[in-house]
C-alpha cells in the first residue's frame, strides 16, 4: 500500500534537536509559542530522538509507521490501531490499558511509557491534528528529513 | 469457501482478519464460549470497576459487520470430526467447514488440593465469565484468597483492592513475581502491593482446603499448619490447553495441539493458533499465530518464526517493569546492574551476547532488548556503557524508509 512516509536522511542530520522541540511544541497541552515552551517539564515529551551511535554519528530515531506494525501485534486493548486509508499507526489513549507491551514490542525501541502518569504511550500521529505536515519536518533545517510516498 | 474459527480471543480475531483481506467472498463463522469479546489482559480493570463489558473489547469498531464475520457466541464446541470436516456443539448442532481454525485458548489450571475443585466460591482467572463471578461473589466476601503471585494473581489483587477487599497472597516461591522478576525487582511490588493492604505468604503452599455446608471453603490451611480464612479463593496457578473438545478427533496434541511451521494441525484443512498450541502465552505471539494461520487457511504457506515468548511488561501502581530473557544467574555470567532512586536495571551478559534484561521504573525505549536478546546479537564490540546501547548502534534504513536489522 502507498503511504506517507518521514524518510530519514541520517547523514545530513547535524543533532540540532530542532524536530525534538517542535515535537514537543506540537503536541504540549499548555497554549502558547515555542519561545515560552517548557524545555523542563516532563508533559512536553518529544515523540522522536536524536541518538548517537559509538562513532558519534547522529541517528534520528522517528515511529515509522511500519508496514507490519509491531506495536498494534502486541497491543491487548485496541488503542494502537494501522489506519487503513493512510497507512499510519494511532493511538487512542482512551482504550489504552496501560500495560506497554507495544514499548516491548517495538524492535527499534521508538516508544515509551509518559512521565508523568505512565498510564499513556508516547507515539507519533504524524500531526495529523495540526494539519498537513508532521511539524518536525517542517522545523528541520537540513532537509534530514522529510515526507515521501511510499 | 467456508471458514470456521473456534474462540473468540486474538488468534481468533487475528485469523478472521487475516482470511477477509485474503478472500473477500469466502464465508467466515466464529464460535465462541465468551459472549463478549474481550482482551483477558484487563479483566482486572473489570474487576476494579474501572470498566465495563464494552471497555474490554479490543476490536475496532463493527468488527463483525465491516469485515462480514458470523459469530456463534455462548456455545461450546463438544467435537470436532476431521473425517466429516464437521464440528458438533453443545446446543446440538452440527456445523461443516472446509478450513478450521482451532483457537479456543486455555482454561485456568486448579490444582487438587482439597476441595478446591469442588468448591463454589473458587475461581480461576482467564474469561470475563470469571471476572463477572468473582465481582458477584465478592459483593458477599471479606476475605479474598489468592493462590499465586504471578500476573494473575496480582491482576485479581489489583482489581480487588478497589473494591475494599482484605487479600491474601499465598506463594510457593519466595517472592512474588517468580517466572519474572529477580528479588530486587519483586520486593518493589510486594512493597506497593503490601502498602495498600495485600498481605503475602511466601514460600508455603495450600495443603488442605474442605468445603463446609453451604459449598464454599471458608478456610485454606497452610503447609505449616497456618489457617487463613477467606470467603472467596482465586486460583492462579497457570492454565492448559483447551483441548478436552478434542478427544477422538485424532488431532495430535502434546501439552497443546501439535503444530508444524505453518502452524497446521496433525489432520487436513485444520489448524491451530494462540493459547491452544501452548507455544506461548502471551498476546503477540497469538496475534501472530493468528495472522499466520489466517493466511495458511487461505493456500499460503506462512511460517511462525518469531516465537520468542521470553518476555512481559508489569504495571501496577505506576511502577513499570520490562523483562525479557533469562532472569536467574548461572554460571559464567556477566550481571550489571544501574541504580538510581527511580530506577532499577539489571542485564545478564554471556559470551558477548544478553541473556536477559530486567528493567525496573523506566522502560523507555526499550523494545531493541528484546530483538538484541532473541537474534543473539554479539554486543562485544559496542564502546558503550551497556545500559546505553540503543538502536543507532545497529542503525539501517531500507529503501522504503523504514528501519531494519541487519540480517
Amino acid at each position: 500500500m502507498h503511504m506517507k512516509r518521514i524518510v530519514i536522511d541520517y547523514q545530513k542530520c547535524d543533532g540540532c534537536k530542532s524536530c525534538s522541540i517542535a515535537c514537543m511544541q506540537a503536541h504540549r497541552e499548555t497554549q502558547g509559542t515555542v519561545y515560552d515552551l517548557d524545555l523542563t517539564d516532563p508533559h512536553n515529551e518529544s515523540r522522536n530522538r536524536i541518538l548517537k551511535d559509538a562513532d558519534g554519528q547522529y541517528k534520528p530515531l522517528f515511529c515509522r509507521h511500519c508496514d507490519d506494525p509491531k506495536c498494534v501485534e502486541s497491543c491487548m486493548s485496541g488503542a494502537l490501531h494501522k489506519d487503513p486509508k493512510s497507512g499510519h499507526v494511532f493511538y487512542d489513549e482512551t482504550r489504552c490499558g496501560s500495560c506497554f507491551m507495544c514499548v516491548m514490542n517495538c524492535p527499534y525501541g521508538v516508544l515509551k511509557p509518559d512521565t508523568v502518569s505512565k498510564t499513556k504511550v508516547i507515539k507519533c500521529d504524524f500531526c495529523v491534528n495540526a494539519g498537513g505536515e508532521p511539524s518536525c519536518v517542517a522545523s528541520c533545517p537540513k532537509q534530514a528529513i522529510y515526507v515521501e510516498e511510499v | 469457501m467456508k471458514y470456521v474459527i473456534i474462540g473468540a480471543g486474538v488468534a481468533g480475531v487475528e485469523a478472521a482478519k487475516t482470511i477477509r483481506q485474503k478472500d473477500n467472498t469466502g464465508e467466515i463463522l466464529m464460535i465462541s464460549k465468551d459472549t463478549d469479546v474481550h482482551s483477558r489482559c484487563m479483566l482486572h480493570k473489570f474487576i476494579a470497576g474501572e470498566r465495563d463489558e464494552q471497555g474490554l473489547d479490543f476490536t475496532e469498531k463493527d468488527f463483525f459487520e465491516n469485515y462480514r464475520i458470523d459469530w456463534k457466541k455462548g456455545v461450546q464446541v463438544t467435537a470436532v470430526c476431521p473425517d466429516e470436516k464437521e464440528i458438533a456443539l453443545d446446543n446440538g448442532e452440527k456445523i461443516s467447514y472446509d478450513k478450521l481454525l482451532l483457537a479456543g485458548g486455555a482454561d485456568s489450571f486448579i490444582p487438587p488440593v482439597g476441595e478446591l475443585r469442588k468448591a463454589s466460591n473458587v475461581y480461576g482467572l482467564r474469561n470475563l465469565s470469571d471476572a463477572q463471578a468473582i465481582v458477584k461473589e465478592a459483593d458477599l466476601a471479606e476475605n479474598v484468597l489468592i493462590i499465586g503471585s504471578g500476573l494473575v494473581g496480582l491482576d485479581a489483587a489489583y482489581g480487588l483492592l478497589e473494591r475494599g477487599k482484605k487479600i491474601t497472597i499465598v506463594e510457593m516461591v519466595d517472592r512474588i513475581l517468580p517466572v519474572q522478576l529477580d528479588k530486587y525487582a519483586a520486593n518493589a511490588y510486594q512493597a506497593l502491593f503490601e502498602k495498600a493492604g495485600v498481605r503475602f505468604v511466601l514460600g508455603r503452599k495450600a495443603s488442605e482446603a474442605v468445603c463446609e455446608a453451604d459449598g464454599k471453603i471458608h478456610k485454606v490451611t497452610l503447609d505449616n499448619g497456618e489457617e487463613i480464612p477467606c470467603d472467596l479463593l482465586i486460583v492462579a496457578a497457570g492454565v492448559r490447553s483447551s483441548i478436552a473438545c478434542l478427544e477422538g478427533s485424532g488431532i495430535e496434541c502434546d501439552r497443546g495441539v501439535t503444530v508444524d511451521n505453518c502452524l497446521k494441525t496433525s489432520k487436513a484443512d485444520i489448524y491451530a493458533a494462540g493459547d491452544i498450541t501452548g507455544l506461548s502465552g502471551i498476546w503477540p505471539n497469538a496475534a501472530n499465530q493468528g495472522k499466520i494461520a489466517g493466511a495458511n487457511m487461505c493456500g499460503g504457506t506462512e511460517e511462525y518464526n518469531d516465537t520468542y515468548a521470553i518476555k512481559n511488561t508489569i504495571n501496577f501502581f505506576g511502577l513499570v517493569t520490562l523483562c525479557v530473557g533469562r532472569i536467574l544467574e548461572e554460571e559464567g555470567d556477566q550481571i550489571q546492574i544501574k541504580e538510581d532512586k527511580s530506577q532499577y536495571k539489571r542485564v545478564i551478559v554471556k559470551d558477548g551476547k544478553v541473556q536477559g534484561i530486567l528493567l525496573q521504573g523506566d522502560i523507555s525505549h526499550a523494545g531493541t532488548w528484546q530483538y538484541l536478546i532473541k537474534n543473539k546479537i554479539d554486543i562485544s564490540s559496542i564502546q558503550k556503557n551497556i545500559f546505553d546501547i540503543n538502536y543507532a548502534d545497529f542503525y539501517q534504513v531500507a529503501e522504503n524508509g523504514e528501519y531494519q536489522w541487519m540480517s
